[in-house]
């Protein structure tokens, strides 16, 4: 499909708030030869925790990836902060974290913490860089863990060390690809609780990619429901539950009653359709 | 439940892997054993001459009295095998690294690479002999072409096998292609590198014997030509025993170096 046809298609107008840190602005995305994304609109104010849900497919990884500078969207426009997200990425404004959590089997925990933080700051010394990690692993809970390697830490621990390592840029934003995505339910769900509380402490702006239902609704404050055929935002959902939210949220009616929802949004997302 | 630490686990399976790897010597122990002694009854029984099968009992003999000078031999071809392995590990690391950092060069060398593994080397020996004599140098160059090849293509599929996520990480924060080359494609390939290295270790002995045979003054290698000639079958043996011997020594200490180098190594890692 060409490019200007997905112009031509023509989307609603972005409504940029001021407040917002990160805006995509008719971001369609092309690859091989298949439309990946189209026409995504997007603002997540400062402060917020947004997330993205759908269903395989629907490019919403892809997403993740435009705004983390790592993919160029072939037409449209991302800003965070007012800056391109390569240009925000080079001044750590973006955290980063996946699914797998990649450490470096060879570094100690507090050593994987910093690693990323010593490649964008040739200035700051080992010393620096330990205190640094260290700092992080106890904002993750990991304080007494520093020295173990990779393969002494659960999967849940060496995923909290990666968000170690992204919050030791001390980044505007972190942005997540279903991170707790291989992780057990009793696991994901105290990770899940974790990261609202680092959220809370730091104040970060998070962006989270997700495939569960209870995931988005227990930490997000808005929900995007992506579609597939083309990848699109089809709803969006605001999560009205009140901070700080625990695991206790799930037996509210509310929340019920938003899975309800969400679960219905999603069965429709999951029809191809949107292009003319 | 899975925030617990697994030290524990892994500790108990390394203990258990130990028990199985004295467990699996016996076997082989008692089949080498059996070998020998109906080697040594069949010789015996059937009188077979000892220029064509010499008995176990006759290896020993000759092992014993040319002790001295198989001792000589060895410690030369020792000697060479450490050489030529040595270097063919660096040469076969250059290799890998040029391929990997410099895209286009990589991509006119690589092919090329390739093209030489299926030249058969040991043709080689003669043409090597012609060009640096009958020293150490022709052993080291058959030594360095037949066992570069695995140590490179081992650490290529280590430093490409890299997660595609941890690079977008270090691209994301700037990181230059020289800092991804040796922060995390290097260390990332040793596993894989260690393993190409063994390879290497056995293919130097082949390299050093083949070496020899071609033309040479000394050396087991030289050794087992020369005791040919006379139909000393049993000096040969025992030359074969020592360049076994040797084969086994080097493909251990490859081993261990493994061990040194990679501790984080799959096999103790599997938790």
């Amino acid at each position: 499909m060409r490019v200007e046809t997905i112009r031509a298609a023509g989307g609603r107008p972005a409504h940029i708030r001021h407040d917002d840190l990160i805006s995509a602005k008719s971001v369609s995305v092309v690859m091989a030869r298949q439309l990946v994304l189209q026409n995504i609109d997007l603002s997540i104010p400062k402060g917020s925790f947004v997330s993205l849900i759908g269903p395989s497919g629907c490019g919403k990884s892809t997403l993740l990836k435009v705004l983390a500078g790592l993919v160029n969207p072939t037409s449209g426009s991302v800003s965070i902060a007012r800056l391109s997200p390569v240009e925000a990425a080079r001044k750590r404004m973006i955290g980063l974290v996946f699914q797998d959590a990649n450490l470096l089997p060879w570094k100690s925990a507090v050593d994987n913490a910093s690693m990323l933080l010593g490649i964008a700051d040739k200035s700051l010394s080992r010393a620096d860089l330990r205190a640094r990690g260290q700092e992080m692993l106890e904002l993750v809970g990991l304080g007494d863990s520093a020295h173990k390697r990779p393969h002494e830490l659960s999967g849940g621990m060496r995923q909290r060390v990666a968000i170690a390592r992204a919050l030791a840029l001390d980044p505007a934003v972190l942005l997540m690809d279903e991170p707790f995505g291989a992780l057990d339910a009793i696991t994901r769900d105290s990770m899940g609780q974790s990261l609202l509380e680092i959220w809370q402490r730091t104040g970060k702006t998070i962006v989270l990619v997700t495939h569960s239902i209870d995931e988005a609704i227990h930490l997000s404050r808005h929900v995007h429901v992506m579609g597939i055929k083309p990848g699109r935002i089809t709803e969006s959902l605001d999560i009205g539950l009140p901070y700080p939210r625990d695991l206790s949220v799930a037996e509210d009616p509310e929340f019920v009653r938003l899975a309800v929802q969400l679960r219905t949004m999603l069965r429709a997302s999951h029809q191809p359709g949107g292009a003319p | 439940m899975s925030d617990q630490p697994v030290t524990n686990l892994s500790e108990s399976r390394l203990a258990s892997s130990w028990g199985a790897a004295t467990g699996s010597w016996l076997p082989a122990a008692i089949l080498l054993l059996a070998t020998i002694v109906v080697w040594e009854a069949v010789v015996r029984i059937f009188a077979i001459s000892a220029f064509i099968i010499p008995a176990p009992s006759e290896i020993a003999q000759s092992l014993v009295a040319q002790w001295a000078t198989l001792m000589q031999a060895t410690l030369v071809t020792a000697g060479e095998i450490l050489f030529g392995f040595l270097v063919s590990v660096v040469v076969g690391i250059a290799i890998a690294l040029v391929i990997v950092r410099f895209d286009w060069l990589g991509r006119a060398l690589y092919p090329l690479v390739v093209l030489f593994q299926n030249v058969p080397k040991v043709a080689l020996a003669p043409i090597f002999i012609l060009w640096f004599g009958y020293g150490l140098a022709p052993k080291i160059g058959l030594i360095l072409v037949i066992a570069f090849f695995p140590v490179t293509l081992s650490m290529l599929a280590g430093m490409q096998s890299v997660d595609r996520s941890l690079l977008s990480l270090m691209n994301s924060v700037g990181a230059s292609p020289t800092q991804i080359l040796f922060r995390i494609r290097v260390p990332h390939s040793l596993p894989n590198l260690m393993a190409g290295t063994k390879i290497a270790a056995t293919l130097s002995v082949i390299g050093a014997i083949v070496g020899e045979f071609a033309g040479a003054s000394d050396g087991l290698g030289y050794v087992i030509q020369f005791a040919s000639t006379q139909l000393d079958t049993a000096l040969v043996f025992a030359a074969l025993l020592l360049v076994s011997v040797l084969g086994i020594a080097f493909y251990y200490a490859a081993e261990v170096l493994e061990r040194i180098m990679v501790p984080w190594a799959p096999k103790f890692s599997h938790a």
